[in-house]
């Protein structure tokens, strides 16, 4: 689905992704993590396009993205980031109906359809209640689960979440993530997220890569990944690997000393 | 007002002939103030005489002279402040839509300070273009504001990207640069002072169906463009990022809207001067009022401007008439204190 080969950004002779290769296969949900400026963002801005790579190919469907045209590439690939949306007075209505966007031509109007498919959604992620109210006046969370919406609506096969969670209480934390997997159960969508949360990463990714200085150090399963050599080897602090009492998969403590 | 009254654009039909009618009430009792007073039922007889077919419905029941006072004078003076309003709050709203600034209006990227320095230098030089005669002035404005505009481009374009805060400061450079030129001519010109002082505060006097007939064309297909744009301008609000990653082309979209946007200012401030405030104010009253959404945005704004233009211009004709005041200074002192009326009102941000 989503091949990333030998891909490098360099801004300024400083070599900020480095030789980045990994794949992605239909249906899959894969988590990068890694500490502070180890590349994560940078690394969903060029497979957004929003960067081009310096070195390299990023390729979608077996195409290169470069070659896929901005729209093209937005019906195959949503992206939800940390700010969101701005916290602009449009109704939280029109704001996920331009969701629709890469699925309307230049002299096209939303239609019924599409009318229809945003009142869907926002049954969905419950946000029925919240239609009419303006952006600006609601909660960051609120905010994030419009983005979700409004990317739902955009009917992509990829969805890249870049820290989603970072301003959230653990509340809607759980909520995001969970309509999240709700999602991608239901249209065997593919995820790629950066997270900051290492106990998040190991509970909704099928896959981790751990990133380090703009390269990867492993990839693997939460098992392999969520292990004190490695990580207090990239995050400079030696955490605690326990056992999630209910699923029994790995998550760290912290612990001061 | 912090809720908005109407929001979805099925308003948009509601309000939209809302707005048209004042706008016809408030044309035909500009056309009907005035030295001779001719009753706005005559008013609307002359004009419907005008339009072929219709006219022959209409008796003449009224003297020649007032048909030259309405048709030849009036009218066109009104119908240009219409589309001359119409045009800068259009051109405003696009301005304050893709530069992401609510102080954004049809002036900051330069466009009339680049007009404003062409009509000068044709009024002290008197130069008179081959094959466009006394359109002149208006031709040459029109070109010094558009290439204005391409400087102030060019000069923020960084590895074939613009920044939206590089394009502002690039606009502030050059509006200072052109500014200084312009006053060395005013500086340098003797009784000519007075003509260009005049035009760069705006008027719409000495005007006649010619210029409505150049102006008209342009501004309405800027403005049926505008309205496909509609999208584009609501995605790059909320936040050029989440633009791309809906599929906007932000780059090659704002570059468009702001030449579309700038074509339709340009056309408008050749033949009426720098009017201010219109294109300032008139969107933000409409934002204020309505909500965010450019679907309600554009549309109203255009015929907002239109109201807002043809009311503050029978204002400049009778309140120290005859003696006629220059339309930029009744624009100012009408949409001032209006807009700071409104913004008390609106208790929280809403741009």
């Amino acid at each position: 689905m989503l091949t990333v080969e030998k891909v490098s950004k360099e801004i300024d002779g400083k070599k900020i992704v480095n030789h980045v290769s990994f794949q992605i296969k239909q249906g899959e949900c894969v988590g990068i993590i890694g500490p502070n400026g180890a590349g994560k963002s940078t690394i969903v801005s060029l497979i957004s396009g929003l960067e081009k790579p310096t070195g390299g190919e990023i390729s979608l469907s077996n195409r290169p993205i470069s070659s896929w045209g901005v729209k093209k590439l937005a019906q195959q690939m949503a992206v939800l980031t940390q700010d969101g949306l701005n916290p602009y007075p449009i109704s939280v209505f029109d704001a996920v109906l331009m969701g629709r966007y890469p699925h309307l031509s230049f002299f096209q109007r939303e239609g019924k359809k599409d009318y229809d498919k945003v009142e869907e959604v926002l049954e969905t992620v419950g946000l029925t209640d919240l239609k009419d109210q303006m952006l600006d006046t609601l909660s960051g969370g609120e905010r994030q689960r419009v983005a979700i919406a409004k990317a739902m609506v955009q009917e992509p096969s990829l969805l890249i979440l870049d820290e989603p969670t970072t301003f959230l209480d653990i509340g809607y934390q759980l909520n995001i993530l969970s309509i999240v997997k709700d999602w991608q159960r239901k249209d065997d969508l593919t995820i790629l997220m950066v997270l900051h949360d290492l106990n998040l990463a190991a509970q909704f990714c099928d896959r981790l890569i751990l990133m380090d200085e703009g390269e990867i150090v492993k990839i693997g399963s939460s098992e392999e990944i969520l292990q004190e050599d490695l990580l207090s080897k990239v995050y400079h602090t030696k955490p605690e690997i326990v056992r999630h009492p209910k699923w029994d998969i790995p998550q760290i403590l912290l612990h001061y000393e | 007002m912090s809720k908005k009254l109407f929001q979805r654009d099925r308003m948009l039909w509601l309000w939209i002939p809302i707005f048209l009618i004042i706008l016809l009430i408030v044309m035909s009792v500009s056309v009907s103030l005035g030295a001779a007073s001719v009753d706005w039922k005559t008013v609307w007889k002359i004009v419907f005489s005008k339009i072929p077919y219709v006219g022959d419905w209409v008796t003449a029941d009224w003297s020649d002279s007032a048909e030259t006072i309405i048709w030849d004078i009036r009218f066109p003076r009104v119908v240009l402040g219409a589309i001359v309003g119409a045009a800068l709050a259009l051109a405003g709203a696009i301005y304050q839509g893709v530069l992401r600034n609510p102080l954004a209006d049809p002036y900051i990227l330069g466009v009339s300070s680049g007009a404003s320095f062409g009509a000068a230098l044709v009024i002290v030089f008197g130069w008179q273009l081959f094959g466009v005669g006394r359109f002149t002035l208006p031709a040459v404005a029109f070109i010094f504001g558009f290439t204005t505009l391409m400087i102030v481009y060019l000069l923020a374009r960084v590895q074939n990207k613009v920044r939206l805060e590089t394009i502002i400061l690039a606009g502030v450079v050059v509006q200072a640069f052109i500014g200084a030129c312009l006053s060395l001519i005013l500086a340098l010109s003797n009784e000519q002072l007075q003509t260009i002082i005049f035009w760069m505060m705006g008027s719409l006097s000495l005007t006649d169906w010619s210029y409505t007939a150049v102006v008209f064309p342009i501004v309405i297909v800027g403005a049926i463009l505008s309205l496909f744009f509609i999208k584009d301008i609501n995605m790059l609000g909320l936040g050029e990022e989440v633009a791309h990653h809906s599929g906007v082309s932000v780059q090659r979209t704002r570059f468009l809207l702001l030449i579309l946007a700038s074509v339709i200012t340009g056309a408008a401030v050749s033949v009426s001067g720098a009017i201010g405030f219109v294109g300032l104010v008139v969107p933000h009253i409409i934002r204020l009022l309505f909500g965010s959404n450019y679907r309600m945005i554009l549309p109203l704004s255009i015929i907002g401007g239109a109201i807002f233009l043809v009311g503050a211009d029978a204002v400049a004709r009778t309140i120290l008439a005859p003696r006629e005041l220059p339309l930029g200074i009744i624009t100012a002192f009408l949409g001032a204190p209006f807009f700071g009326y409104l913004l008390r009102r609106a208790k929280r941000e809403y741009f």
